[in-house]
């Protein structure tokens, strides 16, 4: 699914990103490096490295409008904190992010004239970034600035390019929309249906998902391939379960049964404590966290299964996947019980009414083959 | 419904038991029997695919015995069981089947369609739905003894004949005889050599056995048009005469039905154990073979291959004696594409030879025996079926091909040493 969306075009001033990273110091080396960990990650060949970084290099840093609704700002921390400056951060540090509430300096009217400004400055070609869920039940539960969130993503969303919901909540509802939903919590799908979305789900996403996406928006001016849920497949593509390092253990059948078992200290499979990741879908076991140091499973914690929607109401965390709610014992037994009474019951009277048709049959003779009708 | 098809539908419900069930619960429609059946890959029409042969059981099965099958019954969604559907099928089941058992072979679940097909026949053969051809064989081997109508005394000539040629008496009950050989009134009738033949090496090996006046006929239409009733009678017949000359074993002669009519069918239609045990003629020569009671002297000339009769080799079982047999009389011996076990029908068992309507598709058909003969060069084809060499004959002529086709029993005849 490629849409093409308006190329990204020069906003408020003539700086290019290029330019951008080179004044905060960053290598060309380093740079390069970068395109080359996108390119890979996106699935993209070699060949692609010169052309995404000479796309980077002289994209115009295009406008950015972060919406923050019923959110934690665990998605702005994932981003925005590194313990070092990567390439990503400043990548994300490069664009002309003109409203986001909880970085920019502005406050009150000012920033809301900002967010006026960008609008309009640059109407119909800004990217539009929305962590956390819209209260639609009642508007009141989140406002900003006197306006709800639904009126102001219905507002803002008119002259946006594309609109990105990274994390959960944006992407899925998330927390705000778990049972029993007290805000009437929506996703932003729900709600916008006339733009190109690219959902960025997870709690929190990957920093580098969201840098990956940006750049592919850059480079080509369109869309990367999304799977059925709205996430770009390059890095929604595979399961947590199926690029998992403990992967041999759970085909060998090794599993840890509790967290401090033989099982658990020899690093075996943590299906059987509840992970889930066989169902869920996300790039963790691949990129990492931390700059590429682990991942949950790694340090000996089940997968929540956060990129997927309603990943808070699956049930307890430390449930393994496929232990049913109900006592299936129990319940087997009485099926299988009115199963084999049925059963019997259908197969007794079938035996007596072949054993009828049996009984009632009349001799063929010759004389019947030859009888005339 | 009218009384006779009301009889029908009772016959076929009849036929359902276990293992029909479980054939009908568990096809699963993919086609592979239609591969297999030559009046398929022969014609193209889907109409031949073997399991749709079987549709009145299916629907009767499916009316009386299934719950979803009774409950659409009940709401009128149910396909009918008229005379219209039996009268459409009667040239699947009976025109364009020689029951040949291809069709059982390769089924992925299972399933005996063959088995089938012999049942919904008992359903048809009530209904009226049925060839006149086959009907008239029925009506002639009951009342006369004999499908082509062949009497003791045209059996008598022949046994003349023979004792002329050979100088020796052919015995006719002679009680307490090891065999008692049974004979096909097409032998009779169409191939004396092969009574001759018997008679020649059942000397040379010192045999005791006997023909019988009153149980001739090996042949059992009842079992080919689908009357258990009359098939039990028929070989209620033999059964007598086995017991009465109080022989150790019945001989079944070179056709195809009736060494399944005798062995595998007989017991369970007179609903008991024989007394005496039922061997096919090529078994009873290759354990002569093999005791070294045949000298055979010369070979057969230029390139040979062996036709296994359906009934005889796939459904009977007999592949290797043939193939020791011949071992001893050709030097020159070719098997064809697919010969053995899976081997292709001639196209006219099953008691297609009889039916008027099927001529036609039987030698459009014949083009699968042609194609394998012609992929081995054969220069000349043996069998053991009078059944099969009649109609091969009749192919052979009707795509002017000159190929000898030869019993195997009458080869190994002439091949005998003359004894001193």
């Amino acid at each position: 699914m490629k849409k093409h969306i308006t190329e990204a075009e020069p906003i408020g001033d003539d700086d290019t990103l290029g330019a951008a990273l080179r004044r905060q110091g960053v290598s060309r080396r380093s740079f390069l490096k970068f395109c080359a960990a996108t390119a890979s990650m996106m699935a993209l060949p070699p060949s692609m490295v010169p052309a995404i970084a000479k796309a980077l290099e002289r994209a115009k840093r295009p406008s950015v409008i972060w919406l923050s609704f019923q959110e934690c700002t665990g998605c702005t921390e994932s981003l925005t904190r590194a313990h070092t400056a990567t390439v990503e951060s400043l990548i994300f540090d490069s664009i002309s992010l003109d409203y986001h509430h909880t970085l920019q300096a502005a406050a009150g009217h000012a920033a809301e004239e900002a967010r006026e400004a960008a609008m309009r400055e640059n109407f119909g070609k800004y990217l539009l970034v929305i962590d956390g869920s819209i209260p639609v039940g009642n508007p009141g539960y989140s406002t900003i600035a006197g306006i709800s969130n639904l009126d102001m993503l219905l507002e803002t969303a008119k002259g946006a390019a594309a609109i990105i919901p990274v994390g959960t909540c944006a992407a899925y509802g998330g927390i705000p929309q778990a049972d029993p939903n007290p805000t009437g919590a929506a996703s932003v799908a729900d709600l916008i249906t006339d733009k190109p979305i690219i959902n960025v789900p997870g709690c929190p996403p990957i920093p580098v998902v969201i840098t990956g996406v940006l750049t592919h928006f850059l480079t080509f001016g369109t869309l990367p391939e999304l799977d059925q849920l709205g996430r770009p497949k390059a890095f929604y593509g595979q399961s947590i379960h199926d690029r998992c390092y403990r992967r041999p253990f759970y085909d060998k059948g090794q599993f840890a049964e509790t967290f401090d078992d033989e099982g658990a200290r020899k690093g075996w499979c943590l299906y059987k404590l509840g992970c889930k990741g066989p169902t869920s879908y996300n790039a963790c076991a691949t990129t990492k966290w931390n700059g590429g140091t682990s991942f949950p499973i790694e340090s000996g914690h089940p997968c929540l299964g956060c990129s997927e929607p309603k990943f808070w109401d699956g049930g307890s965390f430390y449930k393994a996947l496929s232990i049913p709610t109900t006592e299936v014992a129990r319940d087997a037994l009485y099926a299988g019980a009115a199963a084999i009474a049925v059963g019997s019951a259908l197969g007794m009277k079938n035996r007596a009414s072949s054993k009828q048709a049996k009984a009632e049959h009349q001799k063929v003779s010759v004389d019947d083959l030859n009888k005339e009708d | 419904m009218s009384a006779r098809l009301e009889q029908a539908v009772h016959a076929l419900k009849e036929q359902i038991d276990a293992p029909v069930a479980s054939f009908l619960s568990s096809c699963v429609h993919c086609g592979m029997c239609a591969d297999a059946c030559l009046f398929y890959t022969e014609t193209g029409d889907p109409k031949y695919t073997p399991i749709v042969k079987v549709e009145p059981l299916r629907r009767v099965w499916e009316q009386e015995f299934t719950f979803m099958g009774q409950l659409k019954k009940k709401l009128g969604l149910a396909k009918p069981i008229t005379d219209e559907f039996l009268a459409e099928w009667e040239s699947k089941v009976y025109d364009s089947c020689t029951m040949c058992g291809r069709c059982s072979m390769v089924c992925p679940v299972g399933n005996d369609i063959t088995y089938m097909i012999r049942k919904t026949r008992e359903g048809m053969a009530v209904s009226g739905h049925v060839p006149e051809g086959l009907v008239g064989a029925t009506t002639r081997a009951v009342t006369i003894g004999s499908p082509m109508g062949v009497k003791f005394p045209a059996l008598q000539a022949q046994i003349k004949h023979v004792e002329k040629d050979y100088g020796f008496k052919v015995p006719v009950d002679v009680e307490g005889a090891e065999y008692l050989c049974m004979l096909s009134s097409m032998e009779i009738m169409n191939f004396p050599e092969y009574i001759g033949a018997i008679a020649k090496i059942f000397d040379h090996a010192g045999v005791s056995w006997t023909l019988s006046s009153k149980a001739f006929e090996a042949t059992n239409s009842g079992i080919q048009i689908g009357v258990s009733d009359i098939a039990s009678e028929l070989v209620q017949r033999i059964v007598s005469e086995a017991e009465r000359l109080k022989v150790k074993a019945v001989i079944s002669p070179e056709c195809g039905h009736a060494y399944t009519a005798i062995r595998w069918e007989g017991p369970n239609l007179v609903g008991k154990k024989f007394g005496f045990k039922v061997r096919h003629i090529l078994e009873v020569l290759d354990e002569l073979r093999k005791e070294g009671r045949l000298v055979t002297e010369g070979m057969e000339e230029g390139r040979l291959t062996y036709h296994d009769p359906c009934q005889i080799g796939r459904r009977g079982g007999v592949l290797e004696q043939p193939r020791n047999l011949i071992n001893m009389l050709v030097s020159d011996y070719v098997e064809m594409p697919d010969g053995g076990k899976m081997n292709w029908c001639c196209g006219a068992g099953g008691g297609v030879s009889t039916i008027e309507s099927a001529d036609e598709v039987r030698l459009k058909v014949f083009q699968r025996k042609k194609d394998q003969m012609e992929a081995v060069d054969a220069e000349g084809l043996i069998s053991a079926c009078s059944n099969c060499r009649i109609h091969i004959e009749d192919g052979l002529e009707e795509y002017h091909m000159d190929i000898p086709v030869l019993s195997l029993t009458e080869t190994l005849a002439e091949h005998l040493v003359d004894k001193e």
